[in-house]
């Protein structure tokens, strides 16, 4: 075999290998590749209606179900909404949020005052102002486990409540900080804000808190 | 001689017609032989069944998923559903399902018996290592096979083991995040997680699972079982030696008619 043999059986050899492997690699790997190298989300980057902060109570979290759709195979949006494609209802994947007036706890694990605003549940819209204090007071948090994703609930127990985890005995307090169990780090935060009508809307983006772990809550 | 030892006759020339023409163009007699005549010591023979139950258990794997393909739906809105019309409505529908439930169960089980003789007996050592090797591949693949099986349920069980596991898998270090998202097929839970795990569990990891098994018997067949203790191929050797010896034998009793073929036990004790 010469030189020239030798560079062009490589040559050959890398286009058809590429021609072969490139396609079938691709169709499989497209919604990593669409995730991670172009940004892009199966949940719409829209604002979705949480609950009226009317309803939180004090030193207890409240549960609220957000449905994100998501744009999944037969649940895009583009085949949900082609009028040409027989008629589908697109996927949603609901999310249990917790919410919580941030509150201080005591010495003993007992829990101290509760930041709620006092005109909350006055009715009438919000102003700028209650805006800000109502957003800086709230703990809107992901049910889902930080440890290995299980969804959390509120238990009491001789009148102190902590979030349970069912699967593995994760244990978080009202503010969603890591109390016991095997969780590296606290519940998730929803990116949210608060509207004049006094409701709570999320996007499906969560906290990743720096220097603890930098662990994406991959399954919400 | 009556009608009824005619006929006899008649059926073992027969067959033996036809075993001697399939033998002559495939080979396949010959092929039977060394595969499932084994020479097992006496003691503990029921022992050496560990790895025929885990293939015998395979086996049922692969026949109950195909008929339960039949009625199984791999989308999010219907899989449930499926699964209750299958137990409920279709004919011994929950006979198939209990037998690929439980055979996977078993299955495991199975795998860590065989694993615990193979081990405990030194049958991994040389020159056996490679198959050892191989059979971990393939206990991985059932590892994973059962994993995947488990989503396809769509139940809170399966969906939330799905979330458990895909979690876990998410804490590997530099790939962690494209390992579930390629699980998920996307960044989150959804109709693409059930679509993947339905291609992975039905089609991939068993297709793969196949030539492993393959080579695992090849192996096996390669090296016998029984090591030192009980040499295999010296055994089969001195088998085949008598073998001939015998034909040899009968050969120069009979005088004539050469003995070509496959001759069965009838034949050899000249009873016939």
């Amino acid at each position: 075999m010469t030189r020239g043999d030798f560079l062009g059986f490589g040559v050959l050899g890398a286009i058809f290998g590429a021609i072969v492997t490139i396609p079938p690699v691709a169709f499989v790997l497209s919604p990593v590749i669409k995730t991670d190298a172009l940004g892009q989300s199966d949940v719409p980057d829209d604002w979705f209606e949480v609950g009226p902060i009317s309803e939180i109570p004090e030193g207890e979290p409240k549960n609220f179900v957000v449905e994100f759709p998501v744009n999944q195979i037969y649940s895009e949006e583009e085949i949900i909404n082609n009028p040409e494609a027989v008629k589908t209802e697109g996927e949603v994947i609901p999310n249990a949020v917790w919410v919580s007036w941030k509150t201080e706890i005591l010495e003993g694990g007992k829990l101290g005052k509760t930041q709620r605003p006092a005109f909350v549940g006055e009715g009438g819209s919000l102003s700028q102002e209650q805006i800000q204090e109502v957003t800086a007071s709230l703990n809107v948090m992901s049910s889902s486990c930080a440890h290995l994703g299980c969804p959390v609930r509120w238990l009491v127990r001789e009148g102190e409540g902590l979030f349970l985890c069912p699967c593995h005995g994760g244990l978080y307090g009202i503010n969603g900080e890591y109390q016991g169990g095997p969780p590296p780090r606290g519940l998730y935060n929803y990116t949210f804000e608060v509207r004049e009508n006094g409701m709570i809307y999320v996007k499906h983006e969560f906290d990743i808190e720096p220097g603890l772990n930098k662990q994406q809550p991959y399954v919400v | 001689m009556g009608m009824i030892g005619r006929v006899r006759s008649q059926a073992v020339d027969a067959s033996k017609l036809v075993t001697d023409w399939m033998e002559h163009r495939t080979g396949i007699v010959t092929m039977m032989e060394h595969f499932l005549f084994e020479p097992v010591p006496k003691r503990g023979a029921w022992i050496y069944t560990l790895g025929s139950l885990t293939l015998g258990l395979i086996s049922l794997q692969f026949l109950t998923g195909i008929l339960l393909l039949f009625y199984y739906v791999p989308t999010t809105d219907h899989a449930w559903n499926s699964i209750y019309y299958i137990m409920n409505e279709a004919y011994f529908g929950t006979l198939i399902r209990g037998i690929h439930y439980w055979s996977a169960n078993f299955l495991l089980a199975a795998i860590g018996l065989h694993m615990a003789q193979v081990f405990f007996s030194g049958g991994y050592k040389a020159p056996r290592e490679l198959n050892w090797v191989v059979g971990v591949i393939l206990l991985l693949l059932v590892v994973v096979i059962a994993f995947t099986g488990y989503a396809l349920r769509w139940d809170q069980d399966g969906f939330w083991a799905t979330v458990v596991g895909m979690k876990i898998g998410s804490y590997s270090p530099f790939v962690g995040g494209q390992t579930i998202r390629f699980l998920m097929g996307g960044d989150t839970i959804g109709p693409a997680t059930l679509s993947r795990f339905f291609a992975i569990h039905v089609w991939l990891l068993p297709a793969a699972l196949a030539p492993f098994i393959g080579i695992h018997l090849y192996l096996l067949r390669r090296h016998g079982v029984f090591g030192s203790e009980f040499e295999y191929t010296e055994r089969l050797a001195k088998l085949h030696e008598r073998q001939r010896l015998e034909r040899f034998e009968r050969y120069e009793e009979e005088d004539g008619e050469p003995n070509t073929g496959r001759r069965d036990r009838a034949d050899r004790d000249g009873s016939e």
